[in-house]
C-alpha cells in the first residue's frame, strides 16, 4: 500500500490520478461520486507528487515491509 | 475497444517536445521564447512529471564570487577531471557555462529562485568538487511552477502521451506519432524540429530492493527517446556505463548527496570510515570511486554499511531535516517510519540499482549531441539525460533551454515544408496495438524481469569478454519474445512498449561494454580482463550507431588534458 487515501477527507477531485507520473492512481465508483484508489500498486514510484497537491490532505504514504524490513 | 476505426489526431508544429521533464520543459521554454509554435508530449501531466517531478534540492553551479574555483574554468576542469575522457569540453561550455547565468536568472523568474528565502546561496561540495558547487535550494514546487510557465507561453501541453516513433521525411525527423494511454486515441504531430527529452533508462538491471519501479531515478524513464533516434538513425554514446549511486537501504531516494556534502561519513560494519582511507577526497570523493569502495566493502563481507552524521552540527542538522524531503518528499517519512535518526545512529545504506545514466554528474548517455544540442540526424535534437553531453538538474536546465532555441532556430530557418500526410500507416498502429488483441502470452513484467537478471549477470558491475557475449546472446534469444507479450489494458500497453525498449538499450549497453577493452570510472564500465584504464588508445566516446540487424561501434577521440586517477 504506498499511498493511502483517507475517503473521509477526499472530495473525489481526481488531482492525483490526473498528475501521477506513473499512471497508478485512478478514480472508481459511481459518477460524481469517484474515488481515487491504487490500480497498479507496485508500479508507485513514491515521488509524493499526490499528496502534496492533494488540496484536501487526504493522502498518506505508508511503505510496505518489503522496503521498511530488509 | 473501436480505437482501430478513429482516425488519428493530427497537428502541426514548429518545435516538438518529446518528454516534458525538467529538460523537455526548459526545452519548451528555450522554442516558444524564440518565437516558435511548440507542442509538448509526456506520458505523465507535466506538473508533476520526470526524475524532479516531486521535487528536487540541488543544483551544480559555479558563481563567480571571486575564489578560484568559483570560475568558469576551475568548474570546467573539474568536468574533465571527473568525466576522464567521456566528454568534449567545448560543448559543455556551450550547453552549460554559455547557458548558466539566464538558467540561474530563469528560476528565480518562474518563481523557483535558488536561494534561500534570505535571499543568500547555500552550497556544499561533495563528489570530488574542488569548491562548493551545490546549490541547495527547495524545488519541491519547481515542476508546477515551470509548467505554468510553459503554457503560460502558449505551448500545447498534450499529457498521457506516450511516444511510439519519429515520422522521417527525406532522412529528416519530421515529427512523432503518439498514443493516448487513457483512449488509446494516436497522434500524428508533424514539426520541422524535434526535441527528445526523455530521460535515462531504468529498470534494465535487478533491483536489489526487488520491486523494479523501486529506482533512484523515475522507473517510468526507460530509453524510449534513445531507441527512437537511433532507430531514426542517429548516433548515440556512452551506453557502455552503467550509473550507480548510494542510496537508503531499502527506499531509492536521492537525497543523500547533501548527508556526504555537509560531512556524513560512510562506515562500514567494524566501525571504520573505510572512504577516508580508501580516496585522497574522502566522503567526498567522485560518486563513482564511493560505489566502487562501498561495494568492495561489502564484498569482503565488512557490510553492512553506514551513513554517520552524528558528527554534525546541530545547524547542519536542522538545515538537514529541512531538506531531505526538497529531493524526495517522503524521504523524512520512510525514515520515520524505519525507525531511523540521523543525530542517534548511523543509517545504513546500499548501493543502488544499475542504470544507463552516464558516466559522471557532468555528462551523461544517450543521444550523440553537438553544442547545439543538435543529434547527427537534421531535424532532431536533445536535451537532459537522453542526451549525451547533458546531466543532472543543471544540464536539464541549461542544455534544455538551448536545445530549444536551436530547434527553434531550425524551425525558422527551414524552408521545405513536409510532405502532406508523412508518416503512420494503419499496419504501423496495429502493429503497435497488437499485445492488446493476443489470444494469449507472457504479462510484460516477465520478460523484463529476465531481461533485467541477463543484464545484472553479465553486463553488470563485473564485465568480461565472454561474459559480454553471453549476454548479448540471452538477450538476442528474449527478443523475439517480446512479440509474444499480452497486455491487458492500455496502461500496460505502455509497460509492454517500455519493456521493448530497456531490451533495445540493454543490447547497446552490451555492446560498447564489449568494443571498450578497457575500464572507465570503474565500477561504471569495469573489465575484469582490461582492469585498467588506458588513456592511450581509450580517451574518447564510444559512438554507437544502428547497423542492419546490429550496431556498429566506433571511438571518437577526446583530448584530454589533465589524467586523474581517482
Amino acid at each position: 500500500m504506498p499511498m493511502t487515501f483517507d475517503y473521509e477527507k477526499c472530495d473525489g477531485c481526481g488531482k492525483c490520478s490526473a498528475l501521477c507520473p506513473g499512471d497508478v492512481i485512478y478514480m472508481r465508483g459511481e459518477r460524481g461520486k469517484k474515488l481515487p484508489y491504487n490500480r497498479y500498486v507496485d508500479e508507485c514510484w513514491h515521488c509524493g507528487s499526490c499528496r502534496q497537491d492533494c488540496p484536501k490532505a487526504a493522502i498518506r504514504v505508508a511503505f510496505p515491509p518489503d522496503m521498511l524490513c530488509i | 475497444m473501436g480505437i482501430r476505426d478513429k482516425d488519428p489526431i493530427r497537428m502541426k508544429t514548429d518545435v516538438l517536445i518529446i518528454g516534458g521533464g525538467l529538460a523537455g520543459t526548459n526545452a519548451a521554454m528555450g522554442a516558444a521564447e524564440a518565437g516558435a509554435s511548440v507542442v509538448v508530449m509526456d506520458k505523465g501531466k507535466i506538473e508533476r512529471s520526470g526524475d524532479v517531478g516531486g521535487g528536487v534540492d540541488h543544483f551544480m553551479a559555479y558563481l563567480e564570487t571571486g575564489p578560484d574555483w568559483d570560475t568558469r574554468d576551475a568548474f570546467l576542469g573539474y568536468v574533465e577531471k571527473v568525466g576522464r575522457g567521456t566528454n568534449h569540453i567545448s560543448n559543455i561550455e556551450s550547453l552549460v557555462c554559455d547557458e548558466l547565468p539566464a538558467a540561474i536568472e530563469r528560476m528565480a523568474r518562474i518563481g523557483n529562485p535558488l536561494t534561500q528565502p534570505d535571499g543568500t546561496y547555500y552550497r556544499t561540495a561533495s563528489m570530488g568538487q574542488p569548491g562548493p558547487y551545490w546549490i541547495n535550494f527547495n524545488g519541491k514546487l519547481l515542476k508546477p511552477r515551470l509548467a505554468k510557465a510553459v503554457r503560460r507561453l502558449g505551448c500545447k501541453v498534450l499529457s498521457r502521451v506516450m511516444t511510439v516513433d519519429l515520422l522521417l521525411d527525406d532522412g529528416h525527423v519530421a515529427g512523432a506519432v503518439g498514443f493516448h494511454v487513457h483512449t488509446g486515441r494516436f497522434f500524428v504531430i508533424e514539426s520541422k524540429a524535434t526535441v527528445i527529452a526523455t530521460g535515462n533508462t531504468n529498470r534494465i538491471f535487478e533491483n536489489p530492493r526487488g520491486n523494479p519501479f523501486n529506482t533512484w531515478l523515475c522507473p517510468y524513464n526507460t530509453g524510449d527517446g534513445q531507441v527512437m533516434a537511433l532507430r531514426a538513425g542517429a548516433a548515440l554514446a556512452n551506453m557502455e556505463y552503467m550509473r550507480l549511486t548510494m542510496m537508503p537501504k531499502g527506499f531509492a531516494a536521492p537525497g543523500f548527496n547533501a548527508l556526504t556534502g555537509m560531512g556524513g561519513r560512510f562506515m562500514n560494519s567494524l566501525g571504520e570510515y573505510y572512504m577516508e582511507k580508501a580516496h585522497p577526497l574522502g566522503n567526498r570523493a567522485p560518486r563513482y570511486a564511493c560505489v566502487l569502495h562501498s561495494q568492495e566493502e561489502i564484498r569482503a563481507g565488512r557490510g553492512p554499511i553506514f551513513i554517520d552524521c552524528r558528527g554534525l552540527s546541530d545547524k547542519d542538522l536542522d538545515h538537514l531535516e529541512t531538506t531531505l524531503g526538497y529531493d524526495k518528499d517522503t524521504l523524512p517519512d520512510y525514515l520515520a517510519q524505519r525507525g531511523e535518526d540521523l543525530r542517534k545512529h548511523p543509517v545504513e545504506i546500499m548501493v543502488s540499482e544499475g542504470m544507463q545514466g552516464g558516466p559522471s554528474e557532468c555528462n551523461g548517455s544517450g543521444i550523440k549531441i553537438d553544442g547545439n544540442a543538435a543529434a547527427t540526424v537534421p531535424g532532431l535534437f536533445a536535451a537532459g539525460d537522453s542526451a549525451d553531453h547533458n546531466r543532472c538538474v543543471h544540464g536539464a536546465v541549461t542544455g534544455g533551454y538551448r536545445a530549444g532555441k536551436s530547434a527553434a532556430r531550425r524551425a525558422k530557418a527551414l524552408n521545405r515544408a513536409p510532405e502532406e500526410a508523412i508518416g503512420i500507416t494503419r499496419e504501423r498502429m496495429e502493429r503497435f496495438m497488437a499485445p492488446l488483441h493476443r489470444g494469449s502470452g507472457y504479462p510484460y513484467q516477465q520478460i523484463e524481469d529476465t531481461i533485467r537478471k541477463v543484464m545484472s549477470e553479465h553486463v553488470g558491475m563485473a564485465r568480461t569478454d565472454l561474459g559480454l557475449r553471453t549476454g548479448l546472446l540471452k538477450l538476442a534469444r528474449i527478443e523475439p519474445h517480446l512479440d509474444d507479450i499480452k497486455v491487458n489494458d492500455l496502461h500496460e500497453l505502455m509497460r509492454a512498449r517500455e519493456t521493448r525498449s530497456i531490451l533495445t538499450v540493454g543490447k547497446l549497453m552490451a555492446s560498447a561494454a564489449l568494443f571498450r577493452t578497457e575500464s572507465r570510472n570503474k565500477p561504471y564500465h569495469y573489465r575484469l580482463d582490461y582492469p585498467e584504464t588506458d588513456d592511450a588508445n581509450w580517451s574518447g566516446l564510444v559512438v554507437v550507431r544502428q547497423q542492419g540487424d546490429g550496431f556498429d561501434c566506433a571511438l571518437e577521440r577526446v583530448a584530454y588534458r589533465s589524467p586523474q586517477e581517482a
